[in-house]
């Protein structure tokens, strides 16, 4: 449903985005995850036709997406970042004009603006203007405006950004209703919200995809973890877990006056795991958890950053 | 057609939501009516008394003072509509919508342009109505000024539109349409002082020569059309180019 090729934009001296390519498949909600400046909202604009790219190509719905086509730009609702909504007229005023950009005629406007405040729950601010909106409210307009001509395909750049736990627990559940019928694309930099909606995730950095799968094959791929948190006399306990077989790479998570706690990139969680033990014992270390798990989302995310850091 | 319509209702909303719109408006016509019944118009070479101390039933003053007025009116009105929606942001959730640039602009230039059609009307019509009742007013050249005025804004409006697009923010297309707008009327009002070797482009340049051709003699001249046609698709064509560009920056 969505297909993106090679996409390279440049702004200046800056590459924002080198090379991209991607695939999202019909009713599937996709995470696009990255660190600020990674190429994310670059990407986002010139799938929603509102950037040119310098080279490779964009498809939306089997139709390929060009600024001169405006026709093109139809099979697609975009929410950009920050919400840009029109603050000066009121909630209908809006998204009447909306439909009127989309082509709709009167009687497909009423009906549309019907359903999308209604979807969005907004029946009750309809006649408000929007400036004088909360922000989740506003953010709700945005994302009706994106609804609006029912695209199959929706774009959303940071929907729960700046929002609080209510609103933003709304806008999850709407966003995972839409991906039962909808392509969904979603920028995030809140983790929990890929947890909760999506089905795929591509992570951008520097311009490139640096992963993409869906979370669970993403957290197979990576080496699972031991978390260790022990009393120890001597201060050579991160080289000493390093140097146990089967251990990757240690990382202090905490320490206080008198626990420290490492996390251990493993081959082998439970062998590794006997090993600390035998360690524990051994240095006359007092162990006070030790934990076996699978790596999340989070840990995949913070490890492709960091190792094409 | 559609979309054209809908930038159209959607900045006529704006405008009459706005009571900083409203300010302007009235201040705007306040200032009209002063300078016609009272001030007169006295800059450059046609001078003409106010409507009280002239005593003759004509909308001479208020015709001259209109290319002048305008200067700062059709910027202050126009300056946001590109500039601004930049500045909220609005613009780029605008472009993603599958229109085309050419509608939005003219939705922009139709909105703004009956917006200053609708206040020289309110401005013209009463002067109009207040004249013929003290004295035999020729209709037939209000008519005709009337209809100048109106092409004459048409090109202002453009010039307006065309500073918002050019320039980063509101307050520098403000400033920009102005000196545009006062240079080209300049042009007109102090030819005399210009070099002889530019007399005569400035001459043709200026938009004031082709306006007062119709609103001082009733006369619309197919010269003073091609003139104001050919400013009014320039700026537009010039306005739609630059924000095609824009995808491609």
């Amino acid at each position: 449903m969505i297909r993106v090729d090679s996409l390279h934009k440049t702004f200046r001296d800056v590459r924002a985005v080198d090379g991209v390519s991607f695939e999202v498949a019909a009713r599937t909600v996709c995470a696009f995850l990255g660190p600020n400046g990674a190429g994310k909202s670059t990407t986002m604009r010139i799938l929603a036709g509102d950037l040119a790219a310098d080279a490779g190509s964009v498809e939306v719905a089997g139709r390929r997406v060009t600024p001169d086509d405006p026709g093109s730009r139809a099979q697609l609702g975009y929410l950009p970042e920050n919400t840009p909504v029109d603050r000066r007229l009121s909630v209908v005023d809006y998204l009447d004009f909306v439909g009127r950009l989309r082509g709709l005629d009167r009687a497909g406007r009423r009906a549309a603006v019907e359903r999308v405040l209604g979807l969005c729950s907004l029946e009750d601010r309809a006649r408000q203007r929007i400036g004088e909106l909360s922000k989740g409210y506003r953010q709700r307009v945005g994302l009706a405006q994106a609804l609006l001509a029912d695209p199959p395909v929706l774009v959303l750049d940071e929907p729960t950004s700046g929002l609080d736990p209510a609103e933003i627990a709304r806008i999850r559940a709407l966003v995972v209703e839409l991906g039962r019928t909808k392509t969904v694309l979603l920028s995030t930099h809140v983790l929990a919200d890929v947890q909760d909606t999506a089905t795929h995730v591509v992570m951008l950095r520097a311009g490139r995809v640096v992963a993409a799968g869906s979370p669970l094959d993403l957290a197979d791929e990576e080496a699972p973890e031991v978390l260790v948190t022990l009393i120890a006399p001597t201060p050579d306990v991160e080289q000493r877990l390093l140097a146990l077989a089967g251990v990757e790479r240690v990382s202090r998570r905490g320490a206080d006056a008198r626990r420290q706690s490492f996390a251990l990139e493993v081959d082998d969680r439970e062998r590794v795991a006997g090993l600390v033990l035998d360690l524990a014992r051994e240095a006359d270390w007092r162990v006070f958890e030790l934990v076996q798990r699978r790596v999340g989302l989070e840990d995949v995310f913070l490890r492709r950053m960091e190792s094409r850091a | 057609m559609n979309a054209t319509v809908g930038v159209l209702r959607r900045e006529l909303l704006i405008f009459l939501g706005a009571p900083v719109a409203w300010v302007l408006a009235v201040v705007y016509l306040a200032t009209l009516m002063t300078g016609f019944f009272v001030v007169g118009f006295p800059v450059g070479d046609l001078r003409l008394p106010g409507f009280w101390s002239g005593g003759y039933a004509a909308l001479d003053a208020l015709f001259a003072w209109i290319p002048l007025s305008l200067c700062l009116f059709v910027p202050a009105l126009t300056m946001s509509s590109w500039a601004g929606e930049r500045r909220l942001g609005t613009d780029e959730l605008l472009f993603t919508h599958p229109v085309s640039i050419v509608s939005l602009v003219v939705g922009k230039f139709l909105a703004h342009w009956a917006i200053v059609v609708g206040l020289l009307g309110a401005a013209i019509v009463p002067a109009a109505i207040a004249v013929r009742s003290l004295g035999a007013l020729d209709l037939g050249v209000v008519g005709a000024g009337f209809f100048g005025a109106v092409l004459l804004a048409a090109s202002f409006v453009c010039v307006g539109q065309l500073a918002s697009c050019l320039v980063a923010d509101e307050l520098a297309a403000f400033l920009v349409a102005s000196l545009l707008l006062f240079a080209l009327v300049g042009l007109g009002l102090f030819v005399r002082v210009l070099p002889p070797a530019i007399v005569e482009v400035a001459w043709y340049a200026s938009p004031v020569v082709h306006y007062v051709e119709t609103a001082v003699r009733g006369v619309i001249d197919v010269r003073d059309l091609v003139y104001f046609g050919t400013l009014f698709a320039a700026a537009l064509t010039l306005e739609v180019l630059w924000l095609e560009g824009r995808r491609w920056r």
